[in-house]
């Protein structure tokens, strides 16, 4: 036996006495047991061949307590989002029990392990996602932070993902991954870097002669093309300059072929190539608007606005469309889409926007965001093109800035000068005042707000105007300290803007956290958004609304601020609630059969959605014109029980 | 309480109370076959009604009047014995036995082990050696100890003073264990650590021996052999040391004697000199610290806390209690050793195992936590380890080598 085996040799026996050790304790000594063997399975998965060796005995290791009284005991509420955070976690226990139990769902999704609470269909399904969000752990070595945090530990993910991938296989993997994007780009998202990466990595596993990826990775093409290698002249990604060459030997019918292809695949996916930012500057500087038109994938509607501002768009392209800023495109193909340049007050927000001289610290933090490359104002401007585009788009990032995202996309959606007023307010003057009951209240002498680390995962505008606004609402919130009730019902319409119905209702008694005249607050939530119950009226402004967050097993999570957008019937009849979510990813499994959707139930892009009796269940907190009360007598006792059903099977279990 | 309804307790074995809390040996005592009680302050309450455990609240001051008022209830309840697990409690269970066992003589014994002069005082009446000792009261007697023991030594001013021990006289293990050398550093000893025991310094072989004693007789004998004191130990001692068997077994046998100890483990203490004479150092009642009970349990399969209970219980017979111990040293499985880390450093931000502890084939587990301070105190006295690492192996001088070499390695970074 050589060094590496005997020491192997030697851990096995000291594992498989450190998992008898625990079989053999008693329930409430076994957390004492857990501390040695998990140190001993980190240092398996250390070695070469360790994984398959834990693998092995990942059922012996669950009978034995390993998972007793934590999350992983349940592997059928795991949320694989969340491996991420775990297995790039400097605590070694925290990363070799996830490690753990992924070694275990691999055992059953192989048929050699038949777990009582999840089937090996479930395990594989779970352990693709798994792989497919942590790519970077199966193909590139670790970076300087993961060294940093975590040191050797590093290591562990990367070996587990190859032992994963290479049981599993890499073509589920890749197809998985690429169902993942869809998923994603559906909602189109503003911040798509993440896309980006994750297309880069099937194009890299493409190249790659070492990978098999089988029949798969076919439908990643219009991905990957999309980015690199989108028409004709760009197919093989030869690089912007040789691009730029090509072009400038073109004539119009071979450009106008380029603008439609770009435009086809912009649209299509929601992802715009770098080169296409270089065919639209081209254009701009033959002035060829009408070619523009085309390259932006413009209907009459964005063409007649294009035409009619066509200084001010041929500015925003000039000043805010580079390669690197390519998304901008998309933004202002659809901001024109929208119309909103007609409001009279926006054209010339935005030729303020174009001149506007940022203060030093707003272009401090676009530099520490976006790096060097291009003017902090290029980045902004791509933003603001962005997020009048796509109001849907914007997310929170992974800050608990949940009500500063909601209300900068309320307003990009609804009140898209007052938005460009506030960006103004913050980039130029680095301080937002708004006023509350009549007294003003300065972002800059808030006592701060609920981000307490700087927040740098966001999109340029939020990035300026998130942390004002974000010190702005809790400093409301302090004023309202005292009065009885939830502050929401003061602070929301204040915030948001006079379009929040003033008529407040929460379920939830704000001392004592139980449910609160929940027969009332639903019926009201009915007559008032229900279109069988409110005359079939349309909601006309987003309202602010909170709901109670459930996971995956319907157990509270915590309260979350969302718009309603629209109550409408879906293409299979069913009343669905349409509605913005700030989370990033807004596809989300809430437990109890309530699925968020995100698409294919005539959601429109970034739109989230639910069955009405589902949302209502979730709801706990919304605002309506006290003026208009609609039918609640008529809302039926049956219907109340269904949502009250859902409720008492989920968040309200301990509240009645 | 449902682990004292199960039917494998049976009448004819005692009722054991432990006094103290230690979640290992209500472990081992969960796993036994004997009933037990876990006697605590009030804190464990809560947790031993949500785990089952049997539970009486008591809080273990310093002994008072009250200790009447324990062993009467323990009587009522049926037990038959005390067990002490931590110093602190070594009197309790003298007074609380002395009740159960109708043996007055008990609480005196108890008294004796738990200061360390009196101690030293009877052991060397019973004929047993130890080194020059003294009382200190305050820092003045320290100073003129010092210089006493140095004249002695035919040392002349100037020449370097040889050490002398100071030991607070309740604390266990090297809580409170001093090294003495210079008048300067008598300053540097707290007013809470008088009075205390000082002793001359010996150069030798210091080792700990685990004896486990019934109706008179040694029925288990572990020799622990320290690598560095207050660093390191390991069981079984090397063959080295176990040549020495045979002395030590006549040691613990005037010390059993002397001490007139009938039943229960004994932990003492004691050096080697050069020329192979034995000196007794000191003698806890109750379980050793350093985690020797484990590395027992590692290298000969049998749980050192039930062993205690056995020859604890009045009601275990002679047969049982023969047929529980394995045969010292022959029946090891190699040897079991640990460390105490204490970090190197005075500014410190995370664990980090060095690489060839942690490849080395007799590296076990370790127990260390991340930092939860970046200034590292400094050490006063022998101080308290930030936690252990435990090593097992087959062969004895591997062993000793890699607990000497784990003192020049970085555990803290």
């Amino acid at each position: 036996m050589n060094e590496q085996d005997v020491l192997l040799h030697a851990l096995l026996k000291r594992l498989d006495s450190a998992i008898h050790e625990l079989e053999a304790a008693a329930a409430f000594a076994k957390p004492s047991k857990l501390p040695r063997l998990l140190d001993i399975a980190r240092r398996v998965l250390l070695q070469e061949g360790g994984c398959a060796l834990l693998e092995a005995r990942s059922q012996t290791l669950e009978a034995a307590g390993l998972f007793a009284g934590s999350d992983w005991e349940r592997p059928q509420i795991l949320v694989p989002a969340l491996t991420s955070h775990a297995l790039q976690s400097s605590d070694p226990q925290l990363l070799t029990i996830e490690a753990l139990s992924e070694l275990r769902l691999l055992a059953v999704a192989l048929g050699s392990y038949t777990h009582p609470l999840i089937s090996a269909e479930q395990a594989h399904h779970y352990l693709t996602q798994v792989m497919a969000l942590n790519l970077a752990l199966l193909f590139t070595p670790p970076n300087e932070a993961e060294r940093e945090t975590q040191g050797r530990l590093a290591q562990i993910p990367r070996n587990l993902f190859q032992h994963l991938a290479k049981r599993i296989g890499y073509e589920y993997i890749i197809d998985q991954l690429i169902d993942e994007i869809w998923r994603i780009l559906r909602q189109r998202p503003i911040q798509v870097d993440a896309v980006k990466q994750m297309v880069t990595q099937i194009a890299v596993c493409q190249q790659d002669p070492t990978i098999d990826l089988g029949g798969s990775g076919q439908g990643a093409d219009r991905l990957v093309s999309s980015l690199y290698g989108t028409t004709q002249a760009c197919r093989e990604d030869p690089g912007v300059t040789v691009y730029q060459e090509r072009l400038d030997c073109m004539d119009n019918r071979a450009l106008q072929l380029e603008a439609t292809g770009f435009a086809r695949a912009m649209h299509d996916t929601g992802l715009v190539s770098p080169y296409h930012a270089v065919l639209l500057r081209h254009l701009l500087a033959k002035e060829e608007d009408y070619l523009m038109t085309e390259a932006l994938g413009l209907s009459s509607t964005g063409r007649d606005g294009f035409m009619c501002y066509r200084q001010l768009c041929r500015a925003l392209i000039k000043q805010g469309i580079y390669p690197e800023t390519a998304q901008g495109i998309y933004g202002l193909a659809l901001l024109l889409e929208r119309g909103i340049l007609y409001q009279s007050p926006v054209a010339p927000s935005l030729w303020r926007q174009l001149g506007l001289q940022l203060a030093p610290n707003p272009r401090e933090r676009l530099l520490l965001a976006f790096g060097l490359q291009l003017p902090p104002e290029a980045r902004l401007l791509e933003g603001v093109l962005c997020i009048l585009g796509q109001p849907l788009g914007v997310g929170q990032g992974n800050n608990p800035t949940c009500q500063a995202a909601r209300a900068l996309s309320m307003w990009a959606y609804n009140d898209p000068d007052y938005l460009l007023q506030m960006l103004t307010w913050a980039a130029r003057d680095d301080e937002i005042i708004m006023h509350f009951e009549g007294q003003s209240i300065s972002s800059r002498e808030s006592a701060g707000g609920l981000a307490t680390t700087p927040l740098l995962d966001l999109d340029p505008v939020s990035l300026l105007v998130v942390p004002h606004l974000d010190a702005i609402y809790a400093e409301m919130g302090r004023r309202c300290i005292g009065r009885e009730g939830d502050p929401h019902r003061w602070v929301n319409p204040e915030f948001h803007g006079w379009w929040s119905g003033r008529g407040f209702h929460i379920n939830v008694d704000v001392t004592t956290g139980k449910l609160d005249q929940l027969d009332s607050f639903l019926r009201a939530f009915y007559a008032c958004y229900h279109p069988y119950y409110n005359g079939n009226q349309p909601l006309i402004h987003p309202q602010p609304a909170g709901i109670a967050i459930t996971d995956s097993a319907a157990r509270f999570i915590g309260w979350h601020a969302i718009t309603l957008l629209r109550v409408a019937l879906d293409p299979d009849e069913v009343m669905r609630v349409y509605f913005y979510n700030p989370n990033n990813d807004s596809g989300q499994n809430w437990g109890d059969g309530v699925v968020v959707s995100t698409a294919d139930k005539g959601e429109r892009f970034g739109e989230s959605s639910l069955p009405f009796v589902q949302f209502a269940s979730r709801l706990y907190i919304f605002h309506r014109d006290p003026l208009e009360g609609g039918a609640t007598e008529r809302v039926t006792q049956a219907e109340l029980n269904e949502v009250k059903g859902y409720i008492e099977r989920s968040w309200g279990i301990d509240r009645c | 309480m449902v682990a004292n309804s199960s039917p494998k307790y049976n009448d004819s074995k005692g009722y054991i109370a432990l006094l103290g809390w230690s979640l290992n040996a209500i472990e081992a005592a969960a796993r036994f076959d004997r009933r037990y009680l876990v006697v605590a302050p009030e804190w464990a309450e809560e947790y031993c009604q949500q785990h089952n455990i049997p539970y009486f609240a008591w809080n273990f001051e310093r002994l008072n009047d009250r200790s009447m008022e324990i062993a009467e209830q323990l009587k009522e309840m049926g037990v038959d014995v005390a067990l002490p697990l931590f110093e602190e409690t070594v009197e309790w269970a003298g007074a609380i036995n002395a009740v159960l066992l109708k043996n007055p003589q008990l609480l005196g014994q108890s008294m004796l082990m738990r200061d360390k002069s009196l101690m030293k005082r009877r052991a060397q009446l019973g004929g047993i050696r130890v080194g020059i000792f003294e009382e200190a009261h305050d820092r003045e007697d320290v100073v003129r100890f010092l210089r006493r023991v140095n004249q002695t030594l035919l040392k002349l001013d100037g020449d370097p003073n040889d050490p002398i021990h100071f030991k607070a006289f309740d604390k266990a293990g090297c809580l409170g264990h001093r090294v003495i050398r210079t008048p300067d550093e008598v300053d540097a000893i707290p007013e809470d650590e008088f009075p205390a025991l000082m002793e001359s310094h010996l150069d030798g072989w210091e080792f700990a021996v685990e004896a486990w004693i019934h109706k008179g007789e040694i029925v288990f004998l572990n020799i622990s052999e320290y690598v560095t004191l207050g660093y390191s130990v390991f069981v079984p001692a090397s063959p080295e040391l176990e040549a020495y068997r045979g002395q030590i077994e006549q040691q613990i046998k005037k010390l059993i004697k002397t001490f007139d100890i009938e039943f229960g483990l004994i932990h003492p203490e004691y050096f080697v000199t050069s020329d192979g004479e034995m000196y007794f150092g000191e003698v806890a009642y109750r379980p050793p610290g350093f985690k020797v009970f484990e590395l027992l349990e590692k290298v000969y399969g049998f749980n050192a806390y039930q062993a205690t209970m056995l020859v604890f219980d009045p009601k275990a017979t002679a047969e049982e209690v023969r047929a529980f111990f394995p045969k010292e040293v022959v029946d090891a499985d190699g040897y079991a050793g640990c460390f105490g880390v204490y970090p190197r450093r005075r500014v410190v931000s995370k664990l980090e195992i060095p690489e060839e502890t942690e490849n080395h084939p007799y590296f076990d587990s370790h127990e260390l936590t991340a930092p939860l301070e970046e200034t590292v105190t400094k050490r006063t006295a022998f101080g308290t380890h930030w936690g252990l690492i435990y090593f097992t192996g087959a062969d004895a001088h591997t062993m000793k080598e890699l607990l000497k070499h784990q003192e020049g390695l970085d555990f803290y970074v």
